[in-house]
């Protein structure tokens, strides 16, 4: 027995479907879209119910991110953002960015004064004094201000640097730490910041033990949800570090995304990240297929290349990183990368590598192409999270072989400065994301924000491919630039491709899911500076209205 | 007690894993934990598996394996915290990991210390693989890092070649410490520092191969050393020592017992966490230098070591320290 049919007014529905680009009204019934066009052309499947709530908004396909990660969630539980990023909470509620010192300590102290445990740890996260307006490292000292008894512990947004309190110094016993990563003063002190796992897990496990080791916590998977709902996300990626594969997890990910209340759905990658071995990998994923439910499945199989160019540990092809000539750190060697590669191909998966610079992505395109020599496969959708440094001639080889890619365009715009002075050099911090060749080549590309990397906020990214701009203001590699167009596009239908799910999202057309964003403004009308600033008034999923609190 | 870390570094298939399964296998008494990135690559004998939980495997002969998961600092916090913990620890670092990052984890716990970075280096394909335009850079960069290379697979190329090996490596990694293994887990021995990292070892090496290539020499004295003189001496030893252990006395804090340790070129002389008066001699210093037996001269480590002596113990020294042992 269908269900009772609820026909959306907008002022405009823009479904980037080439058949019909535009509408006023859609038929939804049983979470599928009926109709698409006047509401006179809806009106024909009969009785229904018109819901004029977003008559004077604009309704575009609900947006896609296609890389982030659920650490997000956990840390909008676990600890208090802190960052110098504006961000929204799971609430919707803006938190405006400490870019400095004395905003941070501030805040802090505002926070502190809320805990009432007076032993309780204070734990921050989203620090980048990179993006500061100076860029001085945050120390003990600074941190003291705050509290000189309570421990305090703040993540960076990277998640490989970690500023401590002297409390926290003393709880953990850094006295007698001599790992690197712990700074020190001229007189031997620890200055409070702690660079890499090495360094800082002993104060993680003194005053923040929640942030590390599965956690099978609810509160992880709606906020990871809500977070990009707000910003008018249904569908975001969960990008490979998560252990579904775990009973205890799988279960807590089924029970959250089940409720009817999550608002987004999530397409999980199969873990190739802390499985070892190919074979495991590819076992785990053919026992995750089929396992999910409307909101969650699991979809090709993440494996890590290389690591991050603003932590100098990207792979570079010559000549390296600025001024040093220094190279970064490959994940996996390129020969086992090889025969992991070739044997997910023959297994029928789909592969999901990030590949961050240059030479990781040369190493993956060169792996793909012997696998293709080995077995020909057409429409695997193989492709690279990232990719930041693709050149032309790696872009062609993608569009022969089959694969594309998602650029991480937020990159441009908060660390397209960074990476002119200190990572690349002029030349290739304007080569990075080159999405309008990759268009132009017929690589099929999407952009994301790899949250907590940078925030989940699709029209942000989708800004950020049209723009090009860096926080400063500066323009790098103008003819790179997408129009808003192939922009939307790429945070929708691309996206969705990539996913392998455009047979049901990405688009509004008949059929598909009635997956929609709401939207305040016109993204492919508003002077393109401010796309980001679009008011998302709410979003559509499967027919059902989720609010959003702005 | 505090554990000392061993990092093995080295690029695929220079016979880490050998090492990592001989080290298992014969751990000479040391309750070892080897820190794996993928339990297959180690070849643990069933019959020495005691049980199996999660990431860690136990052996019947008192050592374990674990598995890095996702988090090598994690692994090593928790087996620090062990109750029943190893005396030694043993990391693998995977074939294209920087050792020197990785070493960084050795100390990440109050009661770690790396001991030394052992870098296997196969010496068949070595000399091509740092031409290599994807891992050339990183196989440098793990020969540069070694405080000890262990030239492996040296039976599969003819002496004239190892010897050409060895001499490339002096050229590219000028204070380079180099000991040979035809099969890598020939030198597993060498990186033992023997129960509690403390008793003085390697009274007797095995026989065969090891005992050809390498020979010991001690040191023995009455009396407190010259602390200054000593680190000098340490900071100038020949290439050919590959692994020193001591327990001495110095003049400066008489009281005292330090522990030096010697991993090829890096060493450290640091006062004893753990006073435990049993194992040693009050008022005596013992040092054991390990090296090439072919190159190992006694007579130029005598004429080195003679300076450390403090002639004469002030008669105040020895009663405070009788006052301290014989409260
Ligand atoms: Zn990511």
């Amino acid at each position: 027995m269908p269900g009772p049919i609820t026909i959306f007014s907008a002022r405009k529905i823009i479904t980037m479907d080439p058949a019909v680009e535009e509408a006023t009204h859609v038929a939804v019934r049983d979470g599928i879209i009926l109709e698409v066009g006047t509401l006179n052309e809806c009106a024909v499947w009969g009785d229904h119910t018109l819901d004029d709530r977003f008559g004077d908004s604009i309704l575009i396909p609900g947006l896609i991110e296609s890389h982030a990660h659920l650490l997000d969630g956990l840390l909008w539980a676990k600890a208090e953002y802190v960052g110098p990023i504006d961000r929204r909470d799971p609430s919707g509620k803006l938190h405006k960015g400490l870019a400095s010192i004395p905003a941070l300590v501030k805040r802090l102290k505002e926070v502190e004064a809320a805990i009432s445990d007076p032993t309780a740890p204070l734990v921050g996260w989203g620090v980048d004094p990179s993006l500061n307006d100076l860029p001085d490292p945050i120390t003990r000292h600074d941190l003291d201000q705050v509290s000189k008894t309570r421990p305090i512990f703040l993540l960076a947004a990277s998640c490989h640097i970690a500023y401590v309190n002297s409390a926290t110094l003393e709880l953990a016993n850094y006295a007698a730490i001599k790992a690197p990563g712990v700074l020190r003063d001229a007189s031997g002190a620890p200055t409070g910041e702690l660079q890499e796992m090495a360094a800082m897990m002993a104060a993680i496990k003194a005053v923040a033990s929640n942030l590390v080791g599965a956690s099978t916590d609810a509160e992880q998977f709606f906020n990871f949800a809500k977070v990009a709902q707000v910003r008018g996300v249904t569908t975001i990626v969960d990008g490979g570090g998560s252990t579904y594969f775990e009973p205890a997890f799988l279960q807590a990910a089924l029970a959250a995304t089940g409720s009817p209340d999550f608002p987004v759905r999530i397409v999980a990658h199969n873990n190739g990240i802390t499985v070892p071995k190919v074979e495991d990998m590819i076992e785990a994923a053919t026992m995750l297929r089929g396992k999910g439910n409307d909101k969650l499945v699991f979809q090709g199989i993440k494996i890590l290349l290389d690591g991050s160019n603003q932590g100098f540990t990207g792979r570079l092809r010559p000549p390296g990183y600025l001024r040093t000539g220094a190279n970064g750190l490959w994940n996996r060697a390129p020969e086992e990368l090889r025969r992991i590669v070739s044997a997910m191909h023959a297994a029928g998966m789909q592969i999901v590598a990030h590949c961050n610079a240059d030479q990781a992505s040369e190493a993956f395109i060169e792996a793909v192409a012997a696998a293709q020599a080995e077995k020909p496969r057409f429409d695997h959708r193989h492709f690279i999270v990232h990719g930041q440094l693709l050149n032309e001639s790696q872009l062609r080889r993608m569009a022969t072989l089959g694969i594309s890619a998602t650029l991480f365009s937020n990159h441009m715009y908060y660390w397209g400065d960074f990476h002119r002075t200190h990572t690349f050099g002029a030349f290739r911090a304007a080569a990075m994301n080159p999405a309008a060749t990759a268009l132009r080549l017929g690589v099929i590309v999407a952009a994301h924000s790899d949250t907590p990397v940078s925030p989940v906020d699709p029209l942000l990214t989708m800004w950020a491919a049209v723009n090009r701009v860096t926080t400063t203001g500066r323009v790098q590699g103008p003819r790179e630039r997408v129009s808003a167009y192939e922009g939307l596009r790429m945070m929708t239908y691309n996206a969705a491709w990539l996913l392998h799910r455009d047979h049901e999202i990405g688009s509004i057309r008949v059929g598909k899911r009635a997956d929609f964003t709401v939207l305040a403004h016109d993204p492919l009308a508003v002077e393109p500076m401010a796309i980001k600033d679009i008011p998302v008034r709410g979003t559509i999923l499967g027919g059902r209205v989720f609010p959003t609190a702005g | 007690m505090n554990i000392p870390v061993t990092v093995i570094g080295g690029y695929l298939g220079a016979g880490k894993t050998t090492l990592l399964n001989r080290l298992l296998a014969h751990p000479q008494g040391v309750r070892l934990a080897v820190v794996v990135n993928d339990f297959g690559s180690v070849n643990i004998d069933a019959a020495l598996i005691a049980n199996r939980d999660g990431e860690t495997i136990s052996l019947t002969n008192g050592c374990v394996c674990c598995s890095i998961g996702d988090n090598l600092a994690l692994a090593l916090y928790d087996l620090a915290e062990r109750p029943d913990g190893p005396e030694h620890i043993v990391v693998e670092a995977s074939g294209v990991a920087d050792p020197a990052r990785i070493a960084g984890y050795a100390a990440s716990h109050p009661r770690l210390f790396l001991d030394g970075i052992v870098v296997v280096a196969d010496a068949e394909t070595v000399r091509a693989r740092v031409h290599d335009a994807y891992v050339g850079d990183l196989v440098r960069r793990q020969l540069e890092t070694a405080d000890l290379i262990a030239l492996s697979k040296t039976d599969l190329v003819d002496a004239k070649t190892v010897q050409q090996v060895q001499e490339w490596i002096s050229v590219e990694v000028p204070d380079a410490r180099v000991v040979t293994a035809p099969r890598a887990g020939q030198v597993a021995d060498l990186l033992l520092s023997g129960p509690g990292g403390h008793a003085v070892l390697y009274d007797a090496l095995p026989g065969g191969e090891h005992a050809r290539q390498f020979m010991t020499w001690s040191f023995v004295r009455g009396g407190v050393l010259d602390g200054d003189a000593l680190r000098t001496v340490i900071a100038a030893l020949p290439a050919a020592v590959v692994r020193a252990k001591g327990v001495v006395r110095l003049a400066e804090a008489p009281d005292r017992r330090f522990v030096l340790q010697l991993v090829g070129r890096r060493w450290s002389l640091e006062p004893d966490h753990v006073e435990n008066r049993d194992t040693v001699v009050p008022d005596r210093s013992v040092i054991v230098c390990i090296g090439l037996a072919d190159q190992l001269e006694p007579e130029r480590l005598e004429a080195l070591f003679a300076p450390v002596s403090v002639a004469v113990v002030p008669r105040a020294v020895k009663a405070l320290l009788q006052g301290v042992e014989r409260p």
